[in-house]
């Protein structure tokens, strides 16, 4: 009897625990996961055809008729979002010790920079109140707010912030010993006396470095405080955009007193604990693969702004889990995968069909860059390539030839269109004062007729022949075989990359087997190593965001003969180029590029020069503008009340965000951007 | 018991020293683009990056580094992390991830083991009838299903059905810790109840059993001083390791729920070169190992008395 009853107790627990560990369930679950993958390939089996209707539809054909209700929701207090940790959680809190966009973010809302951003991007007040140059840039002057307070991480007052600041800062950072050259970038091409500090520094024991005091510093660089609230900054040379730094974690405060507290060793792994905070948040929990939360700062200086009372960023491995979270309500927006956007879209019936939201663009500005000096796998020059790539009217015939809608329609299925990408820079990079953006300057001056956004404007099959035919004639008297073989490589087992190579190949030999042939190769860990050093590859197609304000940061890239000029050197690897006419044009460039960057007394000529510049290089087709990055969210935020940067690396500060508890619809969108642009410069 | 203690340790402080030099050097033949973000890659110039990896070190010839690691390891410092959590002592970021996938890894262990070894038992008492036949279902099911899609199934089963959070928290420990013990015991579970089930079987159909029956022994007694104690004394050899890896966290688990444990740690540092919290991760995770299988042996000792370790001048 007693057997009897054991058996059943222990047979309950059997079935409990194969009930709780899911196996169950597994059908139903199973079923529905199936379901996924069906939709998803059916829609790429159509998706030529879709993404093309989609965009005839334009406006009409987002699904806002269907299922979008006027949104009624209340602010949101505590706002729940993500952050990818698939490369790794934030590597430090100090700003200063990092490039990286997330620990910029950590800086931005944790310290009170020098000049922040409005929505549309200009530049407003934040600890400086006023600021400016009386001498075209060489000299810049920051009067300082006087009531700006560090609070400790319970918000406890422990200090006042004053111009000393950013006096420690700009030393830690140009300290080699104590930022490890982190940062430096930007202040040595723009400060006076800063190479000189790092190169001096660089040459000092470990110990010295780090125990030495300000005067060698105050000597050597050009920065003073001759007050505790004002600052001025000595620049190199006239630096029309140095205002812009201004925002970046380069030109980010830094208490002494928090150093005292941990010791310099102890700055670049201070902990939340120990961090002094002047901005509109106190980081009060962060646990590295996990979670962090902001908590309001009750002492932060802007009273009229609106906060959220917390934040909670929550790590993921990847950026897919965060339609997931959306689902179980755990976060406040999701960017759609392509899986889930292609399920929302194809079927009116979902629930969030009527809350489909495009994104803001991003400031990535995407080129395809050629190697204008390639060699083969044993090291010798690719004669063929070099010579085809040298010919205009061979880089013509891609640049109207190819129809890179296919390409856009992996990212956007929704509306392929809006990542066309006409220019080499970024949009709102550049205003002029009467509120043309530089890259609508630029196209002015290519050679682009308008268009219906419906189709590629840049894309001409008819011109594309015509140069092809140029290019085929020109380069059979010069002995280039044909097809010209085309090397793009990937990284080994990588499916998206393949899947976005295979699209490649076909827009490429959509011109003609018999002039190219597209070969998809791969390297096994490094692209560096194993393709770009051994300069193997025939282009690349890279994503550029600026560092700051200024048109200069996309436009010097390309310079010939300058080691800074970073595609230059290491993409068209125009040093080892012997071609005439390739020196020539990019020597052209060159030069109209630093007419460009000599204007610094009126905005406006300075980004004419530019764009002059600019046509150049992209009506020769040097470069060929590729795409923006633009995709579909689900989300609470309306994006165009947020900050808004083109530049830098600070720019996702929880401040001013208008938020609903309900989510928005696809109208609401609509209206948001009509409000922006109507409310727009 | 003592000679064959200080052998089998001076054996594995060897072994520990050739692992953790070979991961060293396999980590140097790593292309130092590892060490570097994407962005910074396409944005520094080279000189910068050699500033950068002059910086932390990795300029140096490999013997320099190499030396300086043993000296390192002689003063028992594991290092600086100059990537994961810069600034920060390799043992101080250890230790904080340890503690977390240890508690996650006791509880799904007890969980496993009461559950396992139960499902073991009911299906040896039940054999050939449906309890046995579900049983090995679900250990079919376990083990033939990939991890992640069971994982994949447990996340949407207990956040639709049951409303529970996806990810792990630290502000709510209790509700946040469900899924991924059930994620983590339902392999074990399948393994302790499979070998439960197997060994039990297998001394029920042994002589000394029928002779048991024979002379009028009580099945409860002949289950339980019997059967149970001889199944449990091979199973017990596997539980020390078990015990000990829980420490090293589950790889897939903490990253599917984002569990701040020791888990994502080794890739995270091998994918952005970090070198010191690789070699950390590699020494713990290989003395981890041979101390795990080192009691493994002991506890099977203890608790079969006719099992030894040492015998004329052999070690087992």
């Amino acid at each position: 009897m007693k057997k009897k009853k054991v058996a059943k107790i222990l047979a309950i627990l059997l079935a409990a625990a194969m009930l709780a560990t899911g196996c169950g369930n597994g059908g139903t679950e199973s079923s529905s996961a199936s379901e996924a993958v069906d939709s998803g390939s059916e829609s790429a089996a159509v998706s030529e055809e879709s993404g093309s209707e989609e965009a005839e539809g334009g406006e009409e054909s987002t699904p806002a008729d269907e299922g979008g209700e006027a949104t009624a929701g209340e602010p949101i207090k505590d706002f729940k979002t993500w952050a990818s940790v698939s490369g790794g959680d934030l590597s430090t809190l100090i700003c200063q010790h990092s490039e990286g966009t997330d620990v910029g973010t950590v800086g931005a809302n944790c310290l009170s920079p020098l000049l922040e951003f409005d929505n549309y991007g200009s530049l407003v007040p934040a600890v400086a109140t006023e600021w400016g140059t009386e001498d075209e840039g060489l000299t810049w002057t920051f009067h300082l707010r006087d009531d700006i307070i560090y609070v400790d991480v319970n918000g406890n007052e422990i200090g006042k912030c004053t111009a000393q600041d950013w006096i420690t800062s700009l030393e830690w950072i140009l300290n080699f010993h104590k930022n490890a050259g982190l940062n430096t970038s930007m202040p040595v091409s723009t400060i006076a006396g800063a190479q000189e500090y790092y190169d001096y520094t660089k040459g000092l024991s470990e110990e010295e470095a780090k125990t030495m005091d300000n005067s060698k510093f105050l000597e050597m660089v050009g920065i003073e405080a001759p007050d505790d609230y004002t600052l001025i900054y000595h620049c190199l040379d006239k630096v029309a955009y140095f205002d812009t730094l201004a925002t970046g974690s380069c030109l980010y405060p830094m208490p002494q007193g928090m150093i005292d507290k941990v010791g310099v060793d102890g700055v670049v792994g201070i902990s939340n604990e120990d961090y002094w905070y002047s901005g509109p948040y106190r980081l009060t929990t962060f646990v590295p693969n996990n979670e962090r939360v902001y908590t309001r700062n009750e002492s932060y200086w802007d009273k009229d702004c609106t906060l959220f009372d917390t934040v909670t960023v929550k790590m993921i491995e990847s950026g897919d889990r965060d339609d997931e979270l959306w689902e179980t309500g755990e976060v406040d927006h999701t960017e759609l995968s392509t899986a889930k956007l292609t399920t929302i879209i194809n079927d009116p019936s979902n629930q969030w069909y009527g809350n489909l939201a495009e994104t803001r663009v991003a400031k990535f500005s995407y080129a395809l860059l050629f190697n204008y000096f390639k060699l083969d796998k044993d090291g010798n020059p690719d004669e063929n390539w070099n010579k085809a790539v040298a010919n205009d009217a061979f880089r013509l015939s891609l640049y109207w030839g190819l129809d890179l809608s296919n390409i856009w329609y992996l990212t956007n299925q929704v509306n392929p269109m809006s990542l066309e990408n006409l220019a080499y820079t970024s949009q709102n990079l550049g205003v002029f004062s009467d509120g043309k953006d530089y890259v609508n300057r630029v196209i002015e001056l290519l050679d682009i007729p308008e268009g219906d956004g419906t189709k590629p404007r840049r894309y001409n099959q008819e011109k594309g022949e015509q140069y092809k035919q140029q290019a085929m004639e020109e380069l059979g008297a010069e002995g280039v075989t044909f097809p010209i073989q085309i090397d793009y490589f990937i990284k080994a087992g990588d499916q998206t990359s393949l899947d976005s190579a295979t699209i490649y190949k076909e827009t490429f030999e959509a011109l003609g087997t018999d002039y190219v042939n597209f070969n998809i190769n791969t390297y096994v860990s490094s692209a560096a190593d194993e393709v770009r050093k051994p300069q193997l590859q025939s282009f690349d197609v890279i994503g550029w965001g600026a560092d700051f304000g200024d048109v200069s940061n996309f436009v010097n890239q390309g310079f010939y003969n300058d080691d800074a000029a970073i595609y230059s050197v290491e993409r068209f690897n125009l040093d080892d180029v012997t071609d005439e006419h390739v020196i020539e044009q990019w020597e052209e460039y060159t030069r109209l590029g630093r007419l460009a960057n000599a204007e610094t007394g009126d905005k406006d000529k300075r980004l004419e020069a530019f764009a002059q510049a600019e046509a150049y290089l992209v009506n020769n087709a040097m470069v060929i503008p590729w795409n923006y990055n633009v995709k579909w969210q689900l989300t609470k935020v309306n994006d165009y009340s947020k900050m808004y940067a083109a530049y830098g690396n600070s720019d996702i500060v929880y401040k001013n965000w208008e938020t609903s508890t309900v989510p928005y619809t696809t109208e609401d969108y609509e209206r948001f951007k009509a409000e922006y642009e109507a409310g727009g410069k | 018991m003592a000679k064959y203690t200080v052998k089998r340790l001076l054996q594995s402080v060897l072994t520990v020293l050739i692992i953790v030099t070979v991961v060293f050097l396999l980590l140097r033949m790593l292309p130092t683009d590892y060490y570097f973000t994407e962005e910074e890659l396409i944005k520094l110039s080279e000189e910068e990056k050699q500033d950068r990896l002059m910086a932390a070190g990795l300029t140096d010839p490999i013997l320099v580094q190499l030396g300086r690691f043993y000296g390192e390891l002689v003063r028992l410092d594991l290092g600086t992390s100059s990537r994961v959590q810069a600034g920060l002592e390799v043992t101080e970021i250890m230790t904080s991830r340890f503690a977390v996938s240890m508690k996650m890894g006791l509880i799904s262990m007890g969980v496993s083991l009461v559950i396992g070894i139960a499902m073991g038992i009911i299906q040896t008492l039940h054999k050939d009838k449906f309890f046995d036949h579900l049983g090995t279902v679900y250990i079919i099911f376990v083990n033939a299903v990939p991890a992640l899609v069971s994982y994949s199934l447990i996340l949407v089963f207990g956040t639709r059905i049951f409303k529970l959070p996806s990810l792990y928290s630290t502000n709510d420990v209790a509700r946040t810790s469900v899924l991924p013990i059930v994620c983590l015991s339902i392999g074990s579970i399948a393994y302790y109840a499979l070998w439960t089930r197997r060994y039990m079987v297998d001394e029920l159909n042994k002589d000394y059993i029928r002779l048991a029956r024979i002379k009028g022994m009580s099945s409860k007694d002949i289950m339980v001083k019997h059967v149970l104690k001889n199944a449990f004394v091979p199973l017990i050899a596997y539980v020390p390791a078990s015990l000990l890896l829980t420490i090293g966290g589950s790889l897939l688990v903490e990253r599917f729920f984002s569990i701040p444990g020791m888990g994502p740690l080794l890739t995270d540092a091998i994918g952005r070169y970090d070198a010191s919290v690789v070699q950390g991760c590699v020494i713990v995770y290989a003395g981890l190992g041979i101390i795990g299988v080192f009691l493994g042996d002991i506890m099977m000792m203890i608790f079969d008395p006719r099992i030894k370790l040492t015998g004329r001048g052999e070690t087992r």
